[in-house]
């Protein structure tokens, strides 16, 4: 993505802007609406909701004690989700490093093929294979675990990850690996000193969008875990959702408290986000 | 592309093929497996226990009858297709926020547009269940402040049964029939799609300032501009974004399923095909059932993306 201020339009002097920015901000308006009613509302009991549904609690009348409710309840979810979603985008990108290397680094014997066993994948869309998939978590004796979740994210992102980090390890200067050769340095100290440091924007990248991806999945969750002290925060959140009396301001507040993770790791990769959103779109 | 190496020197890199190993092994048994044993399971009866019994063509037979299924496949066809129509606001806002001259405000709408994005996608569909909610949801809240709520029930009442809008009654968006496909629709209003507009915008940075300088020496109308100049630039990225879109549509049923349940809500009105399959096998038992209707979506879909291959080329 280029930067903003290259090739703006430059409408003509006459042309007016105030409209398009209302127009902007009116849809925006409504797109943020849920977000809005998800923060007012997390500081409100049933019936406060009820008597001033739109405009946001006075703050001495600010419902603390949601939050306290939200934190018991989604800590140990929250906790869950990090465990999974950081294993999972870690093992993923260091797995499809390994795979994209060998692809980049010579044309060796079979490598047409392994490519072409690869990109087949592409073709084959997930969702005939969770019946299946769910026979063999259990033959494995995985039912019930995490590492269940780590496994299936981590096969299901390699065709990928592997496809956009080759394309970039070819890019990268022959003269580096020979030099390292010349050196002594094994493959796997090649990957390791020279591939890894040279990559960083690009892996920044594909973490970011395996993160998304991985802190997203419910389905997998819902289908492969029982015990409740394992559910990450999509499936607790389901069983929110059906488990109590309504308590819409308690409710809210742990929604809220869900998407802190997530708005920590905006605050702090912005840049990386947006690009990687872009390039994830484009590349399918 | 890289050069073919030597015999002599792959013998003697030989321990490449360990790197390969790793993801190979991975996709091996986490999807060509699961592939193949979901083929060969579909022509058994199953109740996924020991035991199993080869039924033949069975379970296709029973597939070429099943009403559900194929009503499953109507509704994921206009849900497929609200789904294209729903890419009109992503590139209308693209545009505009394209549009714009100073390149702060450009900045600030496109960190809005991604804002949503922060929160898990569970949480923004647990709050539309809520916007939803006949008693307190802000959906009936605003149509009846509105007054549309009148509107709706005098509409209902001329031209239809007019029993699902009432005045004196609350409206169960997701649990009355005839509501449930609409409400299906009118879920993430109004449709931005934050990958869709930043793409988007990637697309519209690279026209030139002259271009608009010529259009606006010309005369151009807005709208001329958008057809002429803005659409053709986006139209691969909107190519793209269309054809994952019908994909990734036919494969959802996560949607359904947490709002209206394994049934598909009353009347079964929102039963999807994945949704169905998922039914079958978790709550009917009937894992070969199920993976003979995997194998039928799977053969829709890899349909499209033999079509999708050949005619979208999306170049770097």
């Amino acid at each position: 993505m280029s930067a903003p201020n290259q090739n703006r339009p430059a409408g003509a002097p006459k042309v007016r802007d105030w409209p398009k920015h209302l127009i902007i901000l009116f849809v925006l308006g409504i797109e943020l609406l849920p977000l809005y009613m998800m923060l007012q509302i997390s500081g409100k009991n049933n019936l406060m909701f009820t008597e001033n549904p739109w405009l946001p609690a006075r703050l001495g009348e600010w419902q603390w004690e949601n939050y306290l409710f939200a934190f018991e309840l989604i800590a140990p979810a929250v906790a869950n989700s990090i465990f999974i979603t950081v294993s999972t985008t870690v093992l993923t990108l260091f797995v499809a490093l390994l795979g994209a290397y060998f692809f980049a680094r010579y044309k060796m014997p079979f490598s047409n093929f392994l490519w072409a066993v690869f990109l087949f994948l592409m073709l084959m869309p997930g969702v005939a294979n969770i019946v299946p998939l769910f026979m063999l978590i259990k033959s494995m004796n995985l039912l019930n675990t995490l590492w269940a979740l780590v496994i299936i994210g981590i096969s299901g992102a390699q065709v990928f990850n592997i496809y956009i980090l080759r394309n970039f390890i070819e890019d990268l200067p022959k003269d580096l690996f020979e030099a390292a050769e010349i050196d002594g340095a094994g493959h796997f100290k090649q990957l390791l000193h020279i591939v890894i440091p040279m990559s960083g924007p690009i892996i920044g990248t594909l973490a970011i969008l395996s993160f998304l991806t991985s802190w997203n999945e419910f389905l997998m969750p819902l289908i492969f875990l029982k015990d409740s002290e394992l559910f990450p925060i999509g499936v607790a959140l389901i069983y929110l959702d059906g488990e109590y009396v309504k308590q819409w301001g308690a409710i809210m507040a742990t929604f809220l408290l869900a998407s802190i993770p997530l708005i920590i790791l905006f605050l702090f990769t912005m840049k990386l986000f947006v690009r990687g959103l872009s390039s994830g779109a484009v590349k399918g | 592309m890289q050069k073919s190496i030597s015999t002599a020197k792959a013998l003697r890199e030989w321990r490449l093929y360990l790197f390969v190993a790793v993801p190979l092994l991975f996709i091996l048994m986490f999807q060509y497996f699961p592939a193949a044993s979901a083929v060969y399971h579909s022509f058994f009866e199953w109740d996924g226990d020991d035991t199993k019994r080869f039924i033949g063509l069975d379970n296709f037979r029973r597939i070429l009858g099943d009403t559900t299924l194929w009503n499953s496949f109507i509704l994921i066809g206009i849900l497929v297709l609200a789904n294209v129509l729903k890419l009109i606001p992503s590139i209308f806002i693209a545009v505009m926020i394209h549009r714009l001259k100073s390149d702060k405000a450009q900045y600030w709408y496109r960190l809005l547009v991604v804002l949503p994005m922060i929160v898990p996608q569970l949480v923004v569909l647990f709050i539309w269940k809520f916007f939803f909610d006949p008693n307190l949801g802000p959906l009936n809240k605003i149509l009846e402040t509105t007054r549309l709520m009148e509107v709706l029930a005098w509409f209902d009442s001329t031209f239809f049964a007019g029993n699902t809008f009432r005045t004196d009654a609350p409206v169960a968006w997701l649990s009355q029939e005839q509501l449930i496909v609409p409400a299906l629709i009118i879920w993430g209003f109004p449709w931005i799609g934050a990958v869709g507009v930043l793409i988007y915008l990637a697309g519209l940075q690279s026209i030139s300032k002259d271009v608009y300088e010529a259009a606006d020496l010309d005369g151009v109308s807005a709208f001329q501009k958008f057809l002429y100049i803005e659409l053709p630039l986006i139209m691969t990225q909107v190519r793209l974004t269309l054809i994952l879109l019908i994909i990734g549509t036919l494969q959802s049923f996560g949607l359904q399923l947490l709002l209206l349940g394994e049934g598909g809500g009353a009347g079964g009105r929102g039963m999807v095909p994945g949704l169905w399959m998922y039914n079958q096998a978790f709550v009917a038992n009937e894992f070969g059932y199920a993976c003979a209707i995997g194998l039928v979506l799977f053969f829709f879909i890899l349909i499209l993306t033999i079509i999708n291959n050949k005619y979208v080329r999306v170049d770097k």
